[in-house]
This record gives C-alpha cells, sequence and structure tokens, in this order.
C-alpha cells in the first residue's frame, strides 16, 4: 500500500486550474521530488497534501486513510518552508519544541527529544539561540528538526534551499540525503531546481500547467523522457531541439533528415514518415573529422565551466544556437567553424503535438 | 576628479531655509512648552505669589503645600480610583477585541470583509458631540447616568476602530508562513494568536496601550456628560471642581495637573521599551 496517494487531486483557484486530476502514488521510505517551471502547480500540490489548501476534487491518502477533509496537524505531517518559518521571538529549542508543547507533552520529554533531534541535526550548540542570531543554514536546519521530532508519516519540502546561496545549498543538500538515508522516511519535496531533482530524488514528478507529464526515476527520465517538455526541462544545460523530418528510403529503411544530415532512425519504434523535432543532449553532439561530420556549426560563445566547455554553434537550419558539451576534445574558439557529428542511437524524435516517437 | 570646482565658502550662496525651519520649530517648541511649565510654577507657588500676579516668575522659595493638599485630599483619592476603573477595563477591552478583529481582517479574511473593515474604521470619524445625545438617551434609559459604565462602554467602542485598524495592519506584516507552520504543528487560530501573532505584535500592543490609555484617561467630555455627583467624577473633571469658593485654586490646580499626568507618563515609559524594531528578524529569509 502506497504511504502518500493522490487520486484525480484537482485544485481551481476562481477560473484557474492549478492542479488538473493528479493521480500520484508515492511508497513508503520514498523520496519524491516535484518538479516543474513556475505556477505548474507543484507547492499547490504540496499544500494540498499538507491541508493547508483544500482540494477542490479527488481524494489523498496518506497510510491508506483518507486525509482529504482531514485538519493539517492530523494528516501525519510535517513540512518544512521555502522561508524557514521560524518563530522569531522563541529560541531554537524552543521552536522545535512548539509542536510537542502544544500536544502537552511533558517538559521533560520535550526537553529530551529536542535534544535528540538537535544531535541528529548537530546544532546542539545553536539551542538557546534565536532565529535572528543563526546564518540561513542553521535556520534551514532548525526548520529541519521541527518537522523531525513530531515523527510524521511524509516530510514535505517546499523549495527549502532556494534560499541558500550556491555553495551552502550543495552542502544542504548533502545533509537532506544523507538524513533521507537515516531516517528512512517518506518525503515529497518541491524545488524547481533540477539538479536537487536529480541528486535527491528515488522518483521525480515532473509538472506543467498543472498535470503530471511523467513520473519515473531520474535516469529514466533523463534518457527516455515522455516527451519533449520532459526532455526540455531534465538536464542541464537543456537538450537541443532542431526541425527535421522523417522519411523512408528506398530499402523500406527510416532516417532523419535535418539540414544536411541524414541519421538512422530504424531504432525508434513508432517513428513514421512526417515532419518531427530532433532532440539531442549536448553530451551527445561530439566534434569530429570532416569526414565523420553530420553538419558544420560556427562557434558563437564559448562558457568555460572548468572540467568542461559549452559551445553554442550557429547553423543554418536552426534559430536557436546547438549547444555541444566539450570535455576532453580539443578547444575551440568563438568564430571557429567546427564538424559535429551526433551520436548514433542517442537521440530522440517528438511528434507535432510534443509525444516522444 | 579633476573636474571638481572648488567654490571658497564665502562665495557659497546663503540657504536661508535651515535657519527659518529652526526658528519656527524653536518658537513652536516654546509655545507648546509655555502651558507645561505655567503650571509647573503655579504647582509650587502660594495662592498669594499668584493672585500678586507672579505667574510666569521664578519663585524665590518652593513652596510644597499645594502638593502636600491635594494629595491628602480624599476626593483626589476617589477621583483617581474612578478614572483607573474607567481607564483600565476600556484599555485592555479595546486592544483585546481590535486584536481579534484586526487579526481576522489580516490573515482570516472572507467575501466583504474588506467592505467590513472599512465599515468598522469609519468609526474613528463620528465626532463624539454627534452622538451625544443619542447615547445619553439610551443609558438615561438603561438608568446608568451617574455610573462610570457608559464612560467605559463608549470608549471601548470608540477605541475598537484605531485598535481595529492598528493591529491588522501589523498582523498583515507577521508572515503567513509562521501561521501555516503553526498550524501545521497542531496550533489552532487561537493558538496562532496568543503564542506567535501577539507575542510578535509587542510594538503595536505598546503604542496602542499608550494611546488607549492617554485617551481615556485625560478624557474630560464623556465623564462630564454621563457622571453628576462627586463621587463618579474622574480626574479630569477633579481639576475643575478643585477650585475655591471665591477664587480659582491655581496652585491645587496646577499640582494636581501635574500629578495627574503621572500615570500617562508611567505607561509610556513602561512601554517605551517595547518600542522596538525588527521583532520579526530572523522569522523568513529576508
Amino acid at each position: 500500500m502506497a504511504q502518500l496517494a493522490l487520486q484525480d487531486v484537482s485544485k481551481r483557484f476562481g477560473s484557474v486550474l492549478a492542479v488538473d486530476g493528479v493521480d500520484l502514488s508515492i511508497e513508503h521510505g520514498e523520496f519524491a521530488v516535484l518538479v516543474g517551471p513556475s505556477g505548474c502547480g507543484k507547492t499547490t500540490t504540496l499544500r494540498m497534501i499538507s491541508g493547508l489548501e483544500s482540494a477542490t476534487a479527488g481524494r489523498i491518502l496518506i497510510g491508506g486513510r483518507d486525509v482529504t477533509n482531514v485538519a493539517p496537524a492530523r494528516r501525519g505531517v510535517a513540512m518544512v518552508f521555502q522561508s524557514y518559518a521560524l518563530f522569531p521571538h522563541m529560541t531554537a529549542a524552543q521552536n522545535i519544541g512548539f509542536g510537542l508543547r502544544l500536544a502537552k507533552v511533558p517538559k521533560a520529554e520535550i526537553v529530551r527529544r529536542v535534544a535528540e533531534v538537535a544531535a541528529t541535526l548537530q546544532i546542539e550548540a545553536l539551542l538557546g539561540r534565536y532565529p535572528r542570531e543563526l546564518s540561513g543554514g542553521q535556520r534551514q536546519r532548525v526548520a529541519i528538526g521541527r518537522s523531525i521530532i513530531r515523527d510524521p508519516q511524509v516530510f514535505l519540502f517546499d523549495e527549502p534551499l532556494s534560499n541558500l546561496d550556491a555553495a551552502l545549498r550543495v552542502r544542504m543538500r548533502l545533509e537532506i540525503a544523507r538524513l533521507r538515508d537515516r531516517l528512512d522516511a517518506t518525503m515529497v519535496y518541491v524545488t524547481h531546481d533540477q539538479t536537487e531533482a536529480m541528486t535527491l530524488a528515488d522518483r521525480i514528478v515532473v509538472f506543467n500547467h498543472g498535470r503530471i507529464e511523467q513520473v519515473g526515476a531520474p535516469e529514466e527520465l533523463y534518457d527516455t523522457p515522455a516527451n519533449r517538455f520532459v526532455a526540455g526541462f531534465i538536464g542541464a544545460p537543456a537538450m537541443n531541439f532542431i526541425p527535421a523530418a522523417i522519411e523512408a528510403t528506398e530499402g523500406r529503411e527510416l532516417r532523419v533528415r535535418f539540414g544536411p544530415a541524414s541519421l538512422p532512425a530504424g531504432h525508434l519504434r513508432d517513428a513514421a514518415p512526417g515532419p518531427t523535432t530532433l532532440g539531442i543532449r549536448p553530451e551527445h553532439l561530439y566534434i569530429a573529422s570532416a569526414a565523420e561530420a553530420d553538419f558544420h556549426g560556427r562557434v558563437e560563445i564559448v562558457e568555460k565551466l572548468g572540467a568542461e566547455s559549452l559551445a553554442h554553434l550557429q547553423t543554418e537550419f536552426t534559430a536557436e544556437p546547438i549547444t555541444i558539451r566539450i570535455s576532453e576534445q580539443p578547444a575551440v574558439q568563438p568564430g571557429d567553424e567546427v564538424p559535429v557529428r551526433v551520436g548514433r542511437e542517442r537521440f530522440h524524435l517528438f511528434g507535432e503535438a510534443g509525444a516522444i516517437l | 576628479m579633476a573636474d571638481a570646482v572648488f567654490v571658497p565658502a564665502a562665495r557659497r550662496r546663503f540657504n536661508p531655509w535651515p535657519a527659518v525651519i529652526f526658528i519656527v520649530l524653536a518658537v513652536l517648541a516654546v509655545l507648546f512648552l509655555a502651558p507645561t511649565a505655567g503650571v509647573l510654577l503655579s504647582s509650587i507657588k502660594t495662592n498669594r505669589d499668584i493672585a500678586l500676579g507672579a505667574l510666569w516668575t521664578v519663585p524665590s522659595e518652593l513652596y510644597w503645600g499645594n502638593f502636600a493638599e491635594v494629595l491628602g485630599n480624599p476626593a483626589v483619592h476617589r477621583y483617581f480610583a474612578n478614572t483607573l476603573l474607567v481607564t483600565a477595563p476600556a484599555t485592555v477591552a479595546s486592544i483585546a477585541l481590535g486584536s481579534l478583529a484586526g487579526y481576522v481582517f489580516a490573515k482570516l479574511p472572507f467575501r466583504g470583509s474588506n467592505l467590513l473593515f472599512l465599515v468598522v474604521v469609519s468609526g474613528m470619524f463620528f465626532p463624539p458631540q454627534a452622538i451625544l445625545i443619542p447615547l445619553f438617551r439610551l443609558f438615561n434609559a438603561m438608568d446608568l447616568i451617574d455610573t462610570l459604565y457608559p464612560i467605559v462602554i463608549i470608549h471601548i467602542a470608540m477605541g475598537i476602530p484605531i485598535c481595529t485598524l492598528l493591529m491588522r495592519n501589523f498582523f498583515a506584516t507577521v508572515p503567513t508562513a509562521l501561521r501555516e507552520a503553526a498550524i501545521l504543528e497542531g496550533a489552532n487560530e487561537w493558538q496562532v494568536l496568543t503564542r506567535v501573532a501577539l507575542p510578535l505584535s509587542l510594538p503595536a500592543l505598546a503604542v496602542l496601550a499608550t494611546l488607549q490609555f492617554t485617551w481615556v484617561w485625560n478624557d474630560f467630555l464623556w465623564p462630564l456628560i454621563f457622571t453628576q455627583s462627586d463621587e463618579k467624577r474622574t480626574i479630569m473633571l477633579g481639576i475643575v471642581n478643585l477650585k475655591g469658593q471665591y477664587s480659582v485654586a491655581w496652585g491645587v490646580q496646577g499640582s494636581l495637573s501635574l500629578i495627574a499626568s503621572l500615570p500617562t507618563l508611567v505607561v509610556f515609559l513602561f512601554f517605551q521599551r517595547y518600542f522596538i524594531k525588527g521583532m520579526t528578524m530572523g522569522a523568513v529569509k529576508g
């Protein structure tokens, strides 16, 4: 039985349908990350799970119990907010123990459990401090402590790292990953940062326009996206999309043609002659010899990232530059004309409606 | 800055405005302080000195008899007790009700709540004189004339709009995420208000307590209308009542005026420590 299940859940704000018939099932101990662009409905979905927002339609089940109309505190969920939401007039210890005090847990028990949580998060020295005396990362740890102490069935994270600087975000990401292993808890995590999604998730749920586009393991979404939206959203830098056409040769072999290039497309089971969009990830484009090249492009900009570089190429057959990832290849300079080869069987084709072929 | 041009001080154009503003403010300060100084000087002079016309001169000898007379007068004790009986409940009740209403308007809006808020706040703009006669007839019909109840009730009613306005605006600055976090921790709305919102609103509560206390304590009109016997008079009416049979007791009145203003001063000084900024600092990322 799923620990958390959403059955045909919708949310309407006036005339706006923010979440449109979402079905989702998350198993016990699973770390599910909801990703999508701003306004896609991921945070609204999280808030409906927490009970802070009521569902317009559908059912929400936690541990098999229908909690659709249950008060937030009785759902067995705890939430870590993007803004930390620490009570500024309380110390870190009082913040962590707030829920237990409301539940009238004996004082000695609260002290014991706060100390336990503080030890887990290594914030023992901070317990007497007020939120204003803590750094961003420390505040986030206290906020996580407040959610841990109640031993909830499901943890909800609403973009918890988006207010931290880049270095701290990486550290906190590791800490959340460790925490997740230690607690063996079910976690639902909302983010718009796909690196967080890829590194933390057991499964990623991609939202767009209030609907789920695809659910799957990070590598599954990366390697076999269900449609053009997922293909473009997952992966940084984004997948290159090139207008192309599928053609059948005299020998009945299917080939995809774009610009001067023609690639075999026999491995794509749903491909049929007609217009298509070719999707190629930057790491599946290689600088090759002129003889092996599928097309040539003029280097417009080179972004040096340290271990690797990204080159943006202008071509005659695309309006947008094509991005290629260069790691251990000869360095290129803006203005260079470079021969490029497409990795065979490493590209995707999308139909006119965006579905993968 | 090679192009910067040095202008000798003597050749800079004289700007008269700072001087004009300083002089105007100084004159205003003197005008505002003059009555207080007059009362203070009167309170430490004998009636004879005052009668001789030495109203604004510093006395050659301090005379404390006026204060002794006022502090030893049982009527003054009664005036103080009556004023406290009016001021304390009126201040507490108007702030409590204003806080409740303000919390609802800020954090639990409902259809038409903005209109209702405007209606409540518009209560501030009613001139007391316009409702004086209807209220007198109402309380007369209720047989409450010459009691302190009408004064308490009116001050609560007239304090609610300003308290609601101020508290609503303050609660609006308390991040909604704090309310939601408390609710997820198991708090009901009452607990969110009392354990989260109000503790964060101490500066606003301190301002309101000072304002309301001063306003009610210093009120002259409503006690004048609704009380008749000396047993029910408040301190401001008491000052007027302390006049001699044939002459005005300036010295005694001056000393009682000073003593009567002490509680408001104490309230201000007490709450002043809560007038601090940054109470919500660290609550959310900022």
